[in-house]
């Protein structure tokens, strides 16, 4: 007995709940139907009926988490370890590593796995005492000879700023103040200022050797200090501010350490056959007096008051809302061309001259319109399935005018051809043959011909309408009226353009009037009789009341 | 192993020991907190010590009044002062609290900043003698603050028991030069709250909990109304001052508020009624303080308006320490001064004259002293940390000061919110050093201590 004789006997239909129960089920239970229940009895299988669970009991899950408990725990092993390998052993430590004992020393001894994190630094070896001195005092040597160039260098500078300042005025003036400053030997910081505000051309050589004074002279090295700094160094993998911190002679800095120990490394590299040009070039350009300067410097742009501070933020906050500005107006600008921006007339107009011409223009740009729209919704949604096909276009010969006022037309071509023709023979005399078509007064023939017609008191909204679209006037009114008059057309066989609009099947512009008319007496009609059945009904009422009848 | 790849660490289980100078802290390295903390302190009788007896008291046990024991500190300014009653120390909590194999693990021992090289080469000849650890180093407490914020580079600011100590961290590794260091830490609000209650109560008994049976709550000129304890005869002077500590570090926790600004500015406000908070004495009687709670905090940082009736416990520092022997007075010079034009700027703190600097004048004074090119980094990352800095308003207070006084600089302050992680922040960052599987390489034994020789090792690889 299957749940569906029980359901029989109950008298319960469910073969309609049935059926897509059954479609799910198939598609769920594929992997089911091949594994085939084997615990329960069919007639027992059977009575679960419909109820079946959604989910896929299959036998391979279950065995899954099955064997996951009854995983053996994987061993790990107690090892010892020395982290330090090669010359200088370590102290042995102990760790837990994953794998049973046997496994772990079956494998071959690795170097400890955080030894790779243990980089040194190529630092070059110091050579001996008496190379030591000799590159000193070639460094020496080098740095005379730098000082020679240099002060040569100055003069000349200093001379062509001396004719520079005879030239204007008031840059002499300033400059015998900033000279008579230098000789008086005030503060550096308020000359600084001074020199700053005046902003010459002086200033900059002036500066630096104002610098340069107040900067200490090179330190004189000695071998045991340069070991000293070497090994720190190397120990500390020229992490400068710790060498610095570390290093036991007193009265350098930091610069100094670094200026010694760069030009005595370009010096040893100098010295081996295979060094590459680049690192020297990049170890000596390293200058002492360059980074003692502009860490001065930056002493002094911490140093500012809250007062700059806030007044420099001011600034730069001024500054990126001009800048904000002038990204706005640079879009606007560009929206703007590309309003301005209007196709080019690349074709010659006269295609689009006649009437069918038109309709084809129309046609197309509906085309392309909707083209743009179906792009912007496939842009928005990004779903380029979900957009509709487009309707194929309208072919120009289906349009109602081209038929009816076919001869009259090719006579109208012809005469406007015509026209064209001699205009362009007699370019600049007659400019626009369709202005003067158009001004010439028409006849009601011609008008009606032309399709014109005027609107004298009726409200027009702006832009193309097609008149299948209008709404007509008289079809204003109340869904049960509308209804009633539906049925009267029914009855008379009128034919509609169907759907929620009414109109005529072929909407032109005199049907529309007589539909138009015929709703409204329609309406009228309906109205009256309206009346009259209730009038009736009153009657009737009154009637029986006073007894008549 | 598994877990290696993921953060670096390779347990090998070492020891850390944390000799502070008010609590030792001892675990395994990888744990995040301390096994034991215990009391820098033992009680010793008068009996002499016997061979290889255990003749000293430690841990909670000193709190038991005993006659004639004596209570004395181990550790003087995170440094260990009485070395037999260390070594005794640590020997009892290695073997008979945690049953340690000495030979299995390694041993990370915290240290002070100012500690001299005669010093350090005392710790590691005295461990390698007393201990059987097979490999030891030894690890700079600004260090492994950093290291327990896992910031590389910042600034430490301790605020301990016996001293506020600020070092600068680059890399991992304290500038020794820079570091500052005055004692108006723990112990000196101690002595404040000491000469406070004194000269505001000339006639109150402060007593110590242990005195006491029972008790009645009364408002302070009432009498105190309570029961003596039971006590053995004859408990020494230095067993009353370690229980009265008990004392001080109760009114430390629960009346201390460090004023918004320097206290003399604007006093009015802080003797209002609502910033007066009562206290319970150890005899049940109940003390109202006002403006007192904020004097107190603010002497830790403006010690010079507050002047201790006992001087000599407490000389006038600036902060400046000398820590190696070659150290000289260099210090990086200055950028010249602006005599006229710096009317505006704030009033030049550092002055040559300057003998006493407050908390956040020295942490102001050490980041002027850091290189410039790592001034604005350090800024950023100061670490407050130690248990003095629990107080209440103490990091917002610092940090207004310090944007003051540094305009140009970002400052921001780092504490960690768990007061138990504060007080204890070195020895957990010691715990996650030790674990990691790239220090191992640093561990140094005994022989090679021995072939290198103390000082390349001290200076070198304790780095």
């Amino acid at each position: 007995m299957s749940a569906n004789d029980i359901l029989d006997v109950l008298n319960v239909q469910r073969d309609s709940l049935d059926l897509p129960a059954k479609k799910k089920q198939k598609v769920l239970n594929d992997v089911a139907a091949v594994h085939r229940q084997t615990g329960l009895s069919r007639e027992l299988y059977s009575l679960l009926g419909p109820n079946t669970p959604p989910a896929n009991l299959s036998n391979a899950t279950s065995s899954g988490t099955k064997s996951k408990f009854n995983l053996k725990p994987s061993p790990w092993t107690r090892q010892s370890f020395t982290a330090q390998s090669g010359d200088q052993k370590g102290a042995e430590f102990f760790h837990w590593v994953k794998g049973s004992k046997e496994l772990i020393e079956q494998e071959p001894e690795k170097p400890y796995i955080f030894e790779k994190f243990n980089v040194r630094l190529d630092i070059p070896e110091l050579p001996d005492e008496a190379t030591f001195d000799t590159y000193m005092s070639e460094l020496l040597q080098d740095e005379e000879d730098a000082r020679v160039k240099e002060e040569e260098r100055k003069k000349v500078a200093e001379e062509s700023t001396k004719s520079n300042s005879t030239e204007p005025k008031t840059e002499t003036a300033t400059g015998e103040k900033t000279d008579t400053q230098n000789e008086e030997k005030t503060e550096t910081g308020t000359k600084e200022e001074k020199r700053s505000t005046h902003e010459n051309k002086r200033s900059a050589p002036d500066e630096l050797k104002n610098v340069e004074q107040s900067i200490p002279p090179r330190h004189n090295w000695t071998y045991e200090e340069t070991v000293h700094l070497f090994e720190l160094c190397n120990a500390f993998e020229l992490k400068w501010p710790i060498i610095f911190d570390r290093f036991k002679y007193p009265g350098l800095r930091e610069e100094d350490l670094k200026d010694q120990f760069y030009r005595v490394s370009a010096k040893i590299y100098q010295s081996q056959p295979n060094a590459s040009h680049a690192l020297i070039e990049s170890l000596k350009s390293f200058s002492r007096v360059k980074e003692i300067e502009r860490k001065q410097y930056l002493e002094k742009l911490l140093k500012r008051t809250p007062a700059e501070i806030a007044e420099e933020e001011s600034l730069v906050i001024e500054a990126r809302r001009f800048e904000l500005a002038a990204k706005k107006m640079l879009v606007e600008r560009s929206q703007l061309l590309t309003l301005l921006d209007s196709p080019q007339v690349t074709q010659s107009t006269q295609q689009y001259q006649s009437s069918q011409g038109l309709a084809n223009l129309y046609n197309n740009l509906m085309i392309i319109d909707k083209h743009q729209k179906k792009r912007q919704l496939q842009q928005q949604l990004r779903l380029a399935s979900s957009s509709e096909p487009l309707p194929p276009p309208i072919p120009s010969a289906a349009s109602s005018s081209y038929k009816r006022d076919r001869t009259f037309q090719t006579q109208l071509q012809q005469y406007l051809s015509n026209v064209l023709r001699q205009s362009q023979s007699v370019n600049g005399r007659e400019p626009n043959a369709i202005q003067q078509l158009l001004m010439k007064r028409l006849t009601v023939k011609e008008e009606e011909a032309y399709g014109l017609h005027y609107h004298a008191n009726e409200r027009l909204t702006p832009g193309v309408m097609l008149r299948s679209t209008q709404r007509l006037a008289g079809t204003q009114q109340r869904q049960s009226v509308l209804r009633s008059v539906n049925t009267l057309l029914q009855e008379l066989d009128i034919p509609t353009g169907g759907g929620t609009t009414w109109r005529p099947v072929m909407p032109t512009r005199k049907t529309m009037a007589k539909y138009d008319e015929l709703i409204r007496s329609v309406v009228v009609l309906l109205d009256v009789k309206r009346a009259r059945d209730k009038l009736e009904s009153e009657i009737k009422l009154i009637k029986s009341q006073r007894g008549i009848e | 192993m598994s877990g290696s790849a993921v953060h670096g660490g390779d347990e090998i289980n070492a020891i850390v020991l944390d000799p502070g100078s008010y609590y030792t802290r001892i675990g395994y390295a990888g744990d995040d907190f301390p096994k034991i903390t215990t009391p820098s302190f033992f009680a010793i009788g008068p009996d002499p010590p016997k061979k290889g007896k255990r003749t000293r008291i430690f841990g909670e046990a000193i709190g038991v009044p005993r006659s004639n024991y004596e209570v004395k500190p181990i550790i003087k300014d995170s440094l260990i002062v009485d070395w037999d009653a260390a070594i005794e120390q640590y020997k009892y909590y290695f073997e008979d609290v945690l049953k340690i194999n000495y030979k299995e693990q390694p041993i990370l021992i915290v240290e002070p900043v100012w500690a001299t090289t005669e010093y350090r080469q005392k710790v590691v000849e005295e461990f390698f003698a007393n201990f059987d650890f097979p490999a030891l180093y030894l690890a700079k407490s600004p260090t492994c603050i950093s290291f327990q914020q896992g910031r590389a580079n910042c600034l430490v600011v301790d605020i301990g028991h016996d001293s506020v100590s600020i070092t600068p961290v680059i890399d991992g590794m304290s500038l020794l030069r820079n570091t500052t260091k005055t004692h108006y830490a723990g112990a000196f609000l101690n002595a404040q709250i000491q000469d406070m209650l004194n000269k505001k109560y000339p006639n109150l008994d402060l007593c110590a909990k242990y005195l006491v049976r029972d008790r009645t709550p009364t408002k302070y000129p009432e009498e105190a109304k309570y029961t003596q304890r039971q006590l053995p005869d004859n408990i020494t002077d230095s067993f009353y001052e370690y229980q009265q500590l008990a004392l001080w570090h109760e009114i430390k926790e629960t009346m201390l508020e460090v004023p918004e600004k320097k206290l003399a500015s604007d006093r009015e406000t802080y003797k209002d009624e609502t910033h007066k908070r009562s206290f319970e004495l150890p005899l049940g009687q109940l003390i109202e303080l006002g403006i007192e709670r904020f004097e107190l905090a603010d002497s830790l940082f403006d010690p010079k308006s507050y002047p201790l009736r006992d001087q000599d416990k407490f000389p006038p520092t600036n902060g400046e320490v000398s820590i190696k022997t070659m150290y000289d007075d260099y210090r990086p010079v200055k950028r010249t001064k602006r005599t006229e034009s710096s009317q505006s700027s704030p009033p030049p703190e550092e002055e040559e004259a300057v003998t006493i600097r407050g908390l956040s004048q020295l942490v102001a004074h050490t980041l002027t002293s850091v290189d410039i090119d790592l001034r604005a980094s350090m800024a950023h990352n100061i670490i407050i940390s130690g248990g003095t800095s629990l107080i209440t308003q103490l990091t917002e207070r610092i940090q207004a000061d310090l944007s003051n006084t540094n305009p140009g600089l970002k400052v921001r302050l780092h504490a960690v919110g768990s007061s138990a992680e504060r007080s204890s922040q070195s020895w957990i960052g010691g715990s996650v050093l030790s674990s990691l599987g790239t220090f191992h390489q640093m561990w140094v034994t005994k022989e090679e201590y021995q072939q290198a020789g103390a000082e390349k090792i001290l200076n070198q690889r304790f780095r």
